[in-house]
C-alpha cells in the first residue's frame, strides 16, 4: 500500500482507521506530557493507559451506561449516558490515575484533605501501620474509596492538563470525564489508582463533544444512521417498481410500446 | 525608535506572558464544569510581605528557606518576577455524592465543613476531590503557557500559601503561586542564591537523613553503622529514634513568629499605614 486515505466517515471503515491510527499517535504523546507535568515535590503519582478499538470502548461505554443507572446520583444519570454516546463516537480513550493519593500521601500536613495542620484527619480513616497504608482491602462502600490525600489528588489535575494540552495543540478534540475515569477504573485500567479521569479524544469536522442535544444518549447520530436504516429499506418496499419495463416519471400506458414508436 | 536593553525588555515581557498564562488558565477545560477559578497578578513591593512571611516561615523549614532566598535575591537584581495567584474554593462539591473525600455523601460532607473547616499550613479543607483536580488542571494550562512562551515558570505551594495568609483573593480555600521568570535558565531550579545558604555538610545531612538506607552498613547484625564520613568503621555512627524537644519548640516559636507577622500585616492592611519592615 502506497497511499494512505482518511475521512471520517463511515466509522471503523479503512479511511477511518488510518485517521485513528494518527489520533492514537497524539493519545502517545498525551501521555508523555502528562508524565512531564509539574508534580507536588516533583514525585511522579501519576500513571496512564489507552483504550482503543471499537470493541474496547464499547466494554467502557456499556460500563458507563450501568453506572448510569445502577450507581450514580440522579443528577449524573444523563451526563454518563451522554458521554458513554461519546465514547462510541471517540477515537480512543486516554486515562490518567493517581496511584499515590489513597497509598502513599504527601504527609505534608497541608490541610487539603481535613483542615488541619497534620495529616489526621486522612490516617484516622484509613487502615495503615505506622503510617503505612494497607491497600489490600480493596472493598468500597462508595464510588471512590476516600479519603484521599488531596495534595496527591492535585497532582492528578496537572497530568489532564499537560494531556488535554497537547490534544489542543494538536487540534485533537478531547474531553476529561469523570464517568469515563469510573467506568474504566472498574475494568482495571490504571488499575493501581482509586481515581482515574478518562479523557477521550476524537478527530471529526465537528467537535464529538460540544453542543449537545437534549437526550443525547438516544439522539446521537450513530441512531439517526440506524434510523435511517431501519426505515429506509420498508419506505423503498411502497413505491416499487418494475424498472426495466416502467419509468414513474413518465406519464401513462405501456411505456415500452412507445419507446418503439 | 528606540533601542531595548534585551534581559530588560525580556524582563518586562514577563507580565505580558503572566497575562498569556491567566488566559490559559482561564480556558482550561474542567471536569465539574463549575471550578470557580480566581486569579491575581502581583508585581513588585506588593510581593515584599509574601517574601518576607517566606523567611520567616524559612527560619525552620527548608523549603520555604528555599524559595524566600530566590525571591529575595531576584527582588536585589530588580528581577523580581510577576507572580500569578491561582485558587478556588474547593470546598463546594458538585454533588456527585463519589465518597473520595471520605464522607458517604456530598451532603455529609458539607455538614462536617459547615462545622469543621479548618487550615493546614497551605489550605483550607477538607476539600472536594474533583474540584481539587480541576484546579490542577487550570494551574497545569498556566504553566504549560508560560512553558510554551519559554518563560521560567514554577508553580509554588509556599507562595500560594502566604498569599492566601496574607489575605489575597479571599474566600478561596486553596491557592498556588507561579512566578513567570525572571528570564534565565532554571532560575527555580539548581539556584544560585542558594549555593550560599546551606553548605556542603547541610546538604549532605540532607541527603541522609533523607534517605538513610543509602549509608546504611551491613544490617543483619541488628543495629547497622550509619556511614556518615570517609573511614565510618572509626568511631562508628548510629541510628536513634527519638523525640526532639528543642526541634519542637523552635517549630512552635517559628510557627508564632509567623503568625505575628501575618496579622501585622494583615492589620497593616486594613490601617493602609506603612508596613513595618523591621524584624
Amino acid at each position: 500500500m502506497s497511499r494512505i486515505h482518511v475521512n471520517e466517515w463511515p466509522l471503523y471503515s479503512p479511511s477511518d482507521q488510518n485517521k485513528k491510527e494518527n489520533v492514537l499517535l497524539v493519545a502517545r504523546l498525551m501521555v508523555n506530557a502528562a508524565m512531564t507535568a509539574p508534580f507536588t515535590g516533583g514525585v511522579q503519582d501519576c500513571e496512564a493507559e489507552i483504550a482503543h478499538g471499537q470493541m474496547e470502548l464499547e466494554k467502557i461505554a456499556r460500563e458507563m451506561e450501568r453506572l448510569a443507572h445502577q450507581e450514580a446520583p440522579k443528577k449524573l444519570n444523563k451526563p454518563f449516558l451522554y458521554e458513554a454516546a461519546m465514547v462510541r463516537e471517540s477515537d480512543a480513550v486516554v486515562f490518567m490515575g493517581n496511584f499515590r493519593a489513597r497509598n502513599t500521601p504527601m504527609d505534608a500536613g497541608c490541610g487539603l484533605c481535613g483542615g488541619e495542620p497534620d495529616c489526621s484527619f486522612f490516617y484516622e480513616r484509613v487502615s495503615h501501620l505506622n503510617g503505612v497504608v494497607d491497600p489490600t482491602d480493596r472493598k468500597r462502600s462508595t464510588a471512590i474509596n476516600g479519603p484521599l490525600c488531596m495534595l496527591r489528588a492535585h497532582d492528578l489535575g496537572y497530568a489532564v492538563g499537560s494531556a488535554m494540552w497537547i490534544a489542543s495543540t494538536h487540534f485533537v478534540d478531547a474531553k476529561p470525564c469523570y464517568s469515563v475515569g469510573l467506568a474504566g477504573r472498574n475494568l482495571d485500567f490504571c488499575m493501581n489508582s482509586e481515581v482515574v479521569v478518562g479523557i477521550l479524544i476524537a478527530v471529526a469536522a465537528k467537535n464529538p463533544y460540544a453542543d449537545i442535544p437534549p437526550e443525547y444518549h438516544l439522539t446521537n447520530m450513530t441512531n439517526m444512521v440506524d434510523g435511517l436504516r431501519k426505515i429506509a429499506v420498508i419506505t423503498r418496499q411502497v413505491p416499487n417498481h418494475p424498472y426495466m419495463v416502467f419509468d414513474p416519471t413518465r406519464k401513462s400506458g405501456d411505456q415500452d410500446e412507445k419507446e418503439e414508436e | 525608535m528606540a533601542v531595548y536593553e534585551g534581559y530588560e525588555a525580556a524582563n518586562e515581557h514577563m507580565l505580558i506572558v503572566a497575562k498569556a498564562c491567566a488566559a490559559a488558565a482561564a480556558k482550561a477545560p474542567t471536569l465539574t464544569g463549575k471550578l470557580g477559578l480566581r486569579m491575581e497578578i502581583l508585581t513588585g513591593e506588593d510581593l515584599e510581605p509574601m517574601i518576607q512571611v517566606l523567611e520567616t516561615l524559612g527560619k525552620t523549614s527548608a523549603f520555604q528557606l528555599h524559595d524566600a532566598t530566590a525571591y529575595r535575591a531576584y527582588k536585589n537584581d530588580g528581577v523580581l518576577p510577576p507572580v500569578l495567584l491561582l485558587g478556588a474554593d474547593l470546598t463546594q462539591p458538585p454533588l456527585w455524592n463519589c465518597g473520595g473525600c471520605g464522607f458517604p455523601t456530598c451532603g455529609e460532607y458539607l455538614k462536617y465543613v459547615s462545622k469543621n473547616k479548618g487550615v493546614g499550613i497551605g489550605a483550607y479543607g477538607p476539600s472536594c476531590l474533583w474540584k481539587v483536580i480541576d484546579l490542577g488542571i487550570a494551574c497545569d494550562h498556566a504553566c504549560a503557557c508560560a512553558a510554551q512562551h519559554r518563560a521560567e515558570a514554577r508553580i509554588m505551594f509556599s507562595m500560594g500559601a502566604v498569599s492566601m495568609f496574607l489575605g489575597r483573593l479571599e474566600g478561596c480555600s486553596f491557592l498556588l503561586g507561579l512566578p513567570i521568570g525572571p528570564v534565565g535558565q532554571n532560575r527555580w531550579f539548581d539556584r544560585m542564591p542558594w549555593t550560599k545558604v546551606i553548605n556542603y555538610e547541610q546538604r549532605m545531612m540532607t541527603q541522609l537523613s533523607g534517605a538513610p538506607n543509602l549509608f546504611f552498613a551491613f544490617s543483619g547484625g541488628g543495629k547497622p553503622i550509619l556511614k556518615t564520613k570517609p573511614r565510618w568503621w572509626e568511631e562508628p555512627t548510629f541510628m536513634k529514634v527519638e523525640k526532639d524537644e528543642a526541634f519542637m519548640e523552635a517549630m512552635a516559636r517559628g510557627q508564632a513568629d509567623v503568625y505575628e507577622k501575618i496579622m501585622k500585616y494583615r492589620g497593616v492592611l486594613d490601617d493602609e499605614d506603612v508596613p513595618d519592615k523591621k524584624d
